[in-house]
């Protein structure tokens, strides 16, 4: 493998687990996640060569992901095996803790029951990032962000009451 | 669950995934080749294969065109052209904008907005082909009897069978004509609220 490749093969081996929580929050089953990770992988190599470090190199590639999740043509119907997301989110952790299951099987439901942009602030609100990167990666001011991640609390609370 | 308790369980989460790093080199350079992108395709090769069909009935009608010997056969032989040739290219235009949306440069709202709108208006011409497929079975009808038969369907004597089947056909337009009005609308109504709360 050249120099390229392994930078590469590194960059993804250190942010997989974020390439993972995308694809199952833009996807609804296993299939379709593990196609999505795919084509995440595949873009981000595509434009590698392009990335020139004028932004982050963790902007970059978030801003490539979501932009992978939502372009993605996919038929409106599978036929192949389908898992429900409770199955997906079991898989997600080797050492099995019920409890902690269950309290991620909410937070993706309540991520699920967000519109298609919401979901984008939502998963970089909960990475952690501040409003400032958040608006570089999505487009809108950073006051914006901070109107709609509101918005996005009072749904929270409004399906809690619910 | 508070917002502050789903950050704590998203961050456990984070950590875990963090301790089970599965990827190996090898899997990680094998999604980069071309073959795993191809197969993300299937969409834009089921359309091709649906154009090219298209313009080969296209051509097969050019060929004979001049046995179509009444104002109302030529007109429906227009009508089928305009239906084989006009709108595979839209959808396949349209798949190709998609396809080309530039997710490198543009941000999430950006991406968002034309990708919304271009899928948008797929749907549409989807909806509109699928109306129109029942109009071109009508107009087939008399088409393929005089070109492949050289019988004129309108003057000719028809069994009340014939009848029968076009008012079956009719019925089943209406419904699944509303059935998919219906649910275009519903998808469309979702879509158009993101976009309008973006712009």
């Amino acid at each position: 493998m050249g120099n390229k490749d392994d930078e590469f093969v590194l960059l993804i081996q250190e942010n997989q687990g974020i390439i993972f929580k995308i694809t199952t929050i833009y996807t609804d089953n296993a299939i379709d996640q593990q196609d999505l990770y795919q084509d995440i992988v595949y873009q981000l190599w595509k434009s590698y060569g392009t990335f020139r470090g004028e932004a982050k190199i963790s902007t970059w590639m978030y801003r490539i992901a979501l932009n992978t999740a939502i372009t993605r043509l996919k038929k409106e119907k599978r036929t192949g095996h389908r898992v429900s997301i409770d199955q997906v989110v079991l898989q997600q952790t080797e050492n099995y803790d019920m409890e902690f299951e269950e309290k991620l099987k909410i937070l993706y439901a309540k991520i699920h029951n967000l519109n298609v942009f919401e979901k984008g602030l939502m998963l970089l609100l909960l990475e952690g990032k501040k409003y400032n990167e958040i608006a570089e990666i999505t487009g809108i001011s950073a006051s914006n962000v901070g109107t709609k991640i509101s918005r996005i609390k009072q749904k929270l609370k409004n399906q809690l009451v619910k | 669950m508070e917002l502050e308790e789903l950050q704590a369980t998203w961050l456990q989460m984070s950590t875990e995934l963090e301790n089970q790093k599965k990827l190996t080199n090898d899997i990680i350079m094998k999604m980069t080749q071309d073959k795993y992108a191809k197969k993300f395709n299937k969409i834009s090769l089921f359309e091709t294969i649906g154009a090219v069909i298209c313009f080969a009935v296209a051509l097969l009608l050019i060929i004979n065109f001049k046995k179509l010997d009444t104002p109302f056969l030529i007109g429906c032989g227009i009508f089928t052209l305009i239906f084989l040739v006009i709108l595979p290219v839209v959808v396949l235009r349209l798949l190709s904008k998609i396809r080309n949306l530039d997710i490198i440069s543009n941000t999430y709202k950006e991406t968002l907005i034309q990708y919304t709108k271009t899928k948008n208006k797929l749907l549409l011409i989807q909806k509109i082909n699928l109306v129109l497929s029942f109009v071109y079975f009508f107009i087939t009808l008399p088409l393929a009897t005089k070109i492949i038969g050289n019988k004129n369907l309108v003057l000719s004597d028809k069994g009340a069978s014939f009848y029968i089947l076009i008012i079956v056909v009719l019925v089943g337009l209406f419904f699944f004509a509303r059935w998919g009005y219906r649910s275009y609308k519903k998808i469309i109504t979702g879509a158009e609220n993101v976009i309008k709360e973006l712009e």
